[in-house]
């Protein structure tokens, strides 16, 4: 044991100090941030408890980094090795985690859009861009080491998703929503940019999955499906877990009767070749624009009694189910808030969605709770999921009728909506608290649960906030003078806890005063 | 309806026109104003000549709205889509494709430019996203949103939705449906947004401040009074009253149901 | 000294064209249009002194005419709209004729007049406005001997330097306002730094940060490292200007003149 011990400490000393060591990734440790949502699970908790509840009240700002660009952080950083890598579209920034001072600056010529960060391999990072590239660069220098094209802007293809890297995979995937485009998600080869695998969003004619299209037109095969927020894994079942975008065409129903699978749905898939194990639909035959994109959150924990492999989603539709990840059978089926466009469940636990709620020519008026891509988290102190949510009104009007749509296919506007930070009991479903928010649509922000008992987000009025998660009192706020986009993110370095949070073009990494 | 289709077009034109363009937009502060809006309409009204071309000329094979039938869907085709300015498409049309059975058209220069206009608005109409700014279905016709009953809608006005108590059909809504398109009648009337709060905060003192609220969350109440100055205080040490006037349509806007949307719609949209 | 000013023109004619623009434009499109613009200036110099230097003098500051570096009319013109009329139309009454250019002729000669006063307005401190035009013969107005004498003797530059080996050529390699400046501090090279942690582990690197709190070096193969002060039991840092600083506090005016008129003999 001794021995392997040092055969592996000497491998580690090899590797050239700053690179990501593969099981990082697997085991982040306290001092890094390596992926999108920090570690593979997507819970967004952290056992850091340095910053806690007897003394967030004194968190003050360590720094703050100003990127000097147009363009707002909606982007996660990630912390290796002390280097922060932060991104706005086109343009990565490499950032001494304890001092805030840039090292160096990657910028392409940009058109704008959103981009989401980096994923690391090793020396290198990877990352999307607004006119539908992924590109790769030196972690050392921000080199450009290779790049490609995943989808044609033409058609509106557009990419802002950060990669995920599982082992010597990364999986990325092309937005778009306007102009009927099929959806994927890529595994590329981290050295040179070339296709591994491709997972297609829609099944071919004749597969499994193809019964729920219209067999007499070929919509299937631009069905939509954008896979555009960064799925998790699981290493030991070895699955990786996405949610998949709307169907196309929009907003008309008629064109694509049946589920439109794999739309608006939880896909389980093998890393290694892109197979598909199981699937779950939380939003069937969407007509809504109801992308089930939101982060498969992956725990263990007991469920009535039985230690349980559980995934928890809190979707755009406006639903929260706990699936038993093994097998992607429904464990909790629940609404987030009010919600009027569904009938019940089905045999599976997945809504059934009520004709009279499609878009119509005359308007529909819907009442659905409804959550967006930031971030939610899952503390495992509390056993509580916490989600930004709104109740809104929207009205639908389907203004291209017929089997022939294409497109968007219809409008809808948002009348009015309530927000609300809500905690669900992951057994139940039921709400354990909520918060309402402020204002009557707003923004929405991404949540960070740690171990020193604390929640931070931001609310609707823009405050940052630090809540007791067992209740939603609030323990500490500041403004940081604008809203946050993004969510927090925490990491500890030479003993000291940073929390960070990126608002607009600034990053402010907040910690305990320096002794 | 071709009348909204071609304000549509004036507005979809307008985003087109932005993308089309490479590199960051230039000088903003200049070229904003009445040059763009020129631009916009000049657009507009090539794309509406084009369109009157294409119907004559492509529709038969294209279809009115380009989508294809016998020939192939230009809306979805990648040459359309790559096309600037004609420089794909022109070579299309003049030659033809007789290999695909297409024969050539002799067009002159406006004619072709004019088609590129109207395809690439249709293209536009195609991907636009509703929740774009701008992209606002002000093209429904009252026609076709008016589905309920004009009785029921009053019936509503004057019972179950308690309408009536703050507003009147001869008095503030005189008129009302001539002066709000379709879908803004729609939308106003289920949340008029944009009319402020106001709210009388008392200090410890018994001071009383009164105005626009401008903030009130977790933490702080700032106001503006009737002179104009701005007020602000910790949430904490005062007292807040706030007089919300949609207080009554924010509760309302959640009791309505499809049917109460539509029957008071087509009780509005008979006064005229 | 025309062939320097030509430059001046063009790198100012520049500025002029950039500011002129809601947007600078990019790469190739906005060299060329530098190009012409600089072009338009020089045109505009040849007719100006074949046609208005009599009175306005050459560099346009006036003589039996008025200065028109501090001319009103000359600084809100845009593209020739005050001064086109005013040289096509004369001014009779105050003693004026009109001279008949085309309009082409006309955006030469504001072109020139722009450059000029833009030539005048420089602030030396302004970022790429340095006064690379002086030439050397100006500036060596020391002894090459005491120079030299200096190189070898007080000035200590010997330990470091050679006029055969690192400094050969030198003067050929440098505008004689740059070889001036870097002869007294050549900025631009950052210290390097030998970091001893607390852990016994230790680096040596590029210093990036030193501000009491933090330390940061970049490493030979380009990687960035930082430690909080407190993780550094020993930070050796060795600036390879220190010896020109030391110097900067000892150079007599005389002896930058004398060390000058030295270095300009390596060619």
């Amino acid at each position: 044991m001794k021995k392997l011990a040092l055969i592996l400490l000497a491998f580690a000393a090899s590797l050239p100090a700053q690179e990501l060591d593969s099981h990082k990734l697997l085991n982040p440790g306290t001092d890094s941030w390596p992926t999108f949502n920090g570690d593979y699970s997507g819970r967004r908790y952290s056992t850091l408890a340095q910053i806690n509840q007897t003394n967030v009240g004194s968190l003050t700002l360590a720094w703050a980094f100003q990127s000097r660009s147009q363009g707002s952080f909606t982007s996660m950083p990630l912390v290796v090795n002390g280097i922060m890598y932060a991104t706005l579209p086109d343009q990565v920034f490499a950032i001494d985690a304890r001092t805030g001072r840039q090292i160096w600056h990657f910028q392409r010529p940009s058109q704008g859009g959103g981009n989401r960060g980096v994923a690391m391999y090793k020396d290198r990072l990877i990352f999307t861009t607004p006119d539908a590239h992924v590109i790769c660069i030196s972690a050392r220098d921000g080199k450009q080491i290779w790049q490609i094209q995943i989808a044609d802007p033409a058609f509106k293809g557009f990419a802002s998703m950060a990669p995920l890297v599982i082992r010597d995979h990364v999986l990325v995937a092309g937005s778009g929503d306007a102009a009927d485009l099929p959806g994927f998600l890529l595994s590329l080869d981290p050295m040179t940019g070339q296709t591994q695998w491709r997972w297609d969003s829609e099944p071919k004619p004749g597969e499994p999955g193809s019964e729920t299209w219209p067999q007499d037109s070929d919509v299937m095969s631009r069905g939509g499906g954008m896979l555009w927020l960064t799925g998790t894994y699981d290493p030991e079942l070895n699955l990786t877990y996405w949610g998949t975008g709307n169907p196309h065409p929009v907003e008309n129903s008629e064109a694509r009767p049946g589920a439109n699978l794999y739309t608006c749905s939880i896909v389980a898939l093998n890393p290694d070749t892109g197979k598909l194990v199981w699937y779950f639909q939380p939003s069937p035959h969407d007509t809504h624009d109801w992308d089930t994109n939101m982060t498969p959150v992956l725990f263990d924990a007991n469920f009535k009694g039985k230690p349980r492999k559980l995934l928890a989603q809190a979707g755009k539709e406006g639903l929260f189910f706990v699936l038993d990840r093994t097998n992607g059978k429904a464990l909790v089926s629940a609404p987030l808030g009010d919600s009027d466009w569904y009938s019940g469940w089905d045999e599976r636990g997945q809504p059934i969605p009520r004709k009279e709620a499609e878009p119509q020519p005359d308007g529909a008026l819907v009442h659905s709770a409804i959550t967006l891509w930031n971030a939610p988290s899952f503390d495992p102190q509390t056993g509580l999921f916490y989600v930004n949510e709104r109740d809104w009104i929207n009205v639908y009007y389907l203004t291209i009728p017929g089997k022939k749509a294409q497109g968007w296919a219809g409008r809808d506007f948002t009348v009015v909506g309530k927000p609300f930070l809500k905690a669900l009991d992951y057994q139940t479903g039921k709400i354990k608290w909520s918060k309402e928010g402020t204002g009557r649509g707003g923004g929405s922000s991404g949540i960070l649960t740690t171990a020193g008992h604390l929640l931070f987000t931001a609310d609707t009025s823009g405050n940052l906030v630090a809540l007791d998660p067992a209740t939603g009192k609030t323990l500490w706020h500041t403004y940081p003078g604008a809203a946050m986009g993004s969510a927090p993110m925490t990491y500890e370095l030479d003993g000291r806890q940073y929390v960070v949070t990126p608002v607009e073009g600034v990053i402010y990494a907040w910690a305990l005063p320096a002794r | 309806m071709r009348k909204l289709t071609f304000v549509l077009l004036i507005a979809f034109f307008a985003v087109a026109v932005l993308r089309a363009q490479e590199g960051p937009p230039q000088g903003g502060a200049q070229r904003g104003g009445a040059g763009a809006r020129a631009q916009k309409q000049a657009q507009a009204e090539a794309a509406e000549r084009g369109r009157k071309t294409f119907v004559a000329t492509c529709a038969g094979c294209h279809g009115e709205d380009a989508t294809g039938g016998r020939g192939s869907d230009l809306i979805r085709s990648a040459l359309v889509r790559h096309d600037k300015n004609g420089d794909l498409l022109s070579p299309v049309i003049t030659a033809g494709r007789p290999d695909r059975g297409m024969p050539g058209f002799p067009l002159g220069e406006k004619d072709l430019s004019d088609i590129d206009a109207f395809l690439h608005a249709q293209i536009d109409l195609y991907d636009m996203h509703t929740r774009v700014p701008g992209g606002y279905p002000d093209d429904i016709p009252a026609s076709r949103l008016a589905t309920g009953s004009a009785e029921a809608g009053k019936a509503y006005f004057y019972g179950a939705g308690g309408c009536s108590k703050c507003h009147s059909p001869t008095g503030d809504l005189a008129g009302i449906a001539k002066k709000y398109s379709a879908p803004d009648l729609q939308q106003r009337f289920l949340y008029p947004a944009g009319k402020p709060s106001t709210a009388t905060v008392t200090l410890p003192s018994g001071k009383k401040f009164s105005g626009t609220l401008l903030l009130k969350d977790e933490f702080t109440v700032a106001i503006r009074d009737a002179d104009g100055w701005y007020h602000s205080w910790p949430l904490r040490a005062v007292k807040v009253e706030v007089e919300d006037p949609l207080a009554w349509h924010f509760a309302q806007a959640y009791k309505y149901t499809n049917a109460d949307m539509h029957n008071l719609f087509t009780y509005l949209e008979t006064l005229k | 000294m025309k062939k320097l000013s030509l430059m001046l023109l063009v790198i100012f004619a520049a500025a002029l064209v950039v500011r002129a623009q809601d947007d600078a434009p990019q790469g190739a499109a906005a060299a060329s249009q530098k190009q012409a613009q600089a072009e338009a200036v020089e045109r505009g110099r040849k007719q100006f002194v074949g046609t208005c230097a009599a009175c306005h003098g050459e560099d346009a500051t006036g003589g039996r005419g008025p200065d028109l570096i501090r001319s009103s009319i000359a600084r809100h013109d845009k593209g020739g709209d005050l001064l086109g009329p005013v040289i096509t139309g004369g001014r009779p009454d105050r003693g004026m004729p009109n001279f008949p250019f085309n309009d082409s002729q006309v955006g030469d000669l504001v072109a020139f007049i722009k450059a000029q006063i833009a030539l005048f307005d420089l602030h030396t401190r302004t970022p790429g406005a340095y006064p690379n035009d002086i030439p050397a013969e100006r500036l060596a107005s020391g002894s090459v001997e005491a120079g030299k004498a200096y190189f070898y003797g007080a000035g200590g530059c010997a330990k470091c330097h050679s006029p055969t080996g690192d400094l050969a050529g030198v003067a050929g390699k440098y505008t004689p306002v740059d070889l001036q400046t870097r002869l007294l501090y050549p900025a631009g090279k950052l210290p390097n730094a030998t970091v001893k942690l607390t852990s016994g582990e230790t680096l040596t690197g590029v210093l990036q940060l030193n501000d009491g709190s933090y330390v940061a070096i970049k490493d030979k193969d380009g990687w960035y490292h930082s430690w909080p002060r407190g993780a550094v039991k020993d930070l050796k840092v060795e600036d390879p200007l220190a010896a020109h600083v030391e110097l900067l506090h000892k150079y007599t005016n005389a002896d930058m003149h004398n060390l000058f008129t030295y270095l300009v003999t390596l060619k």
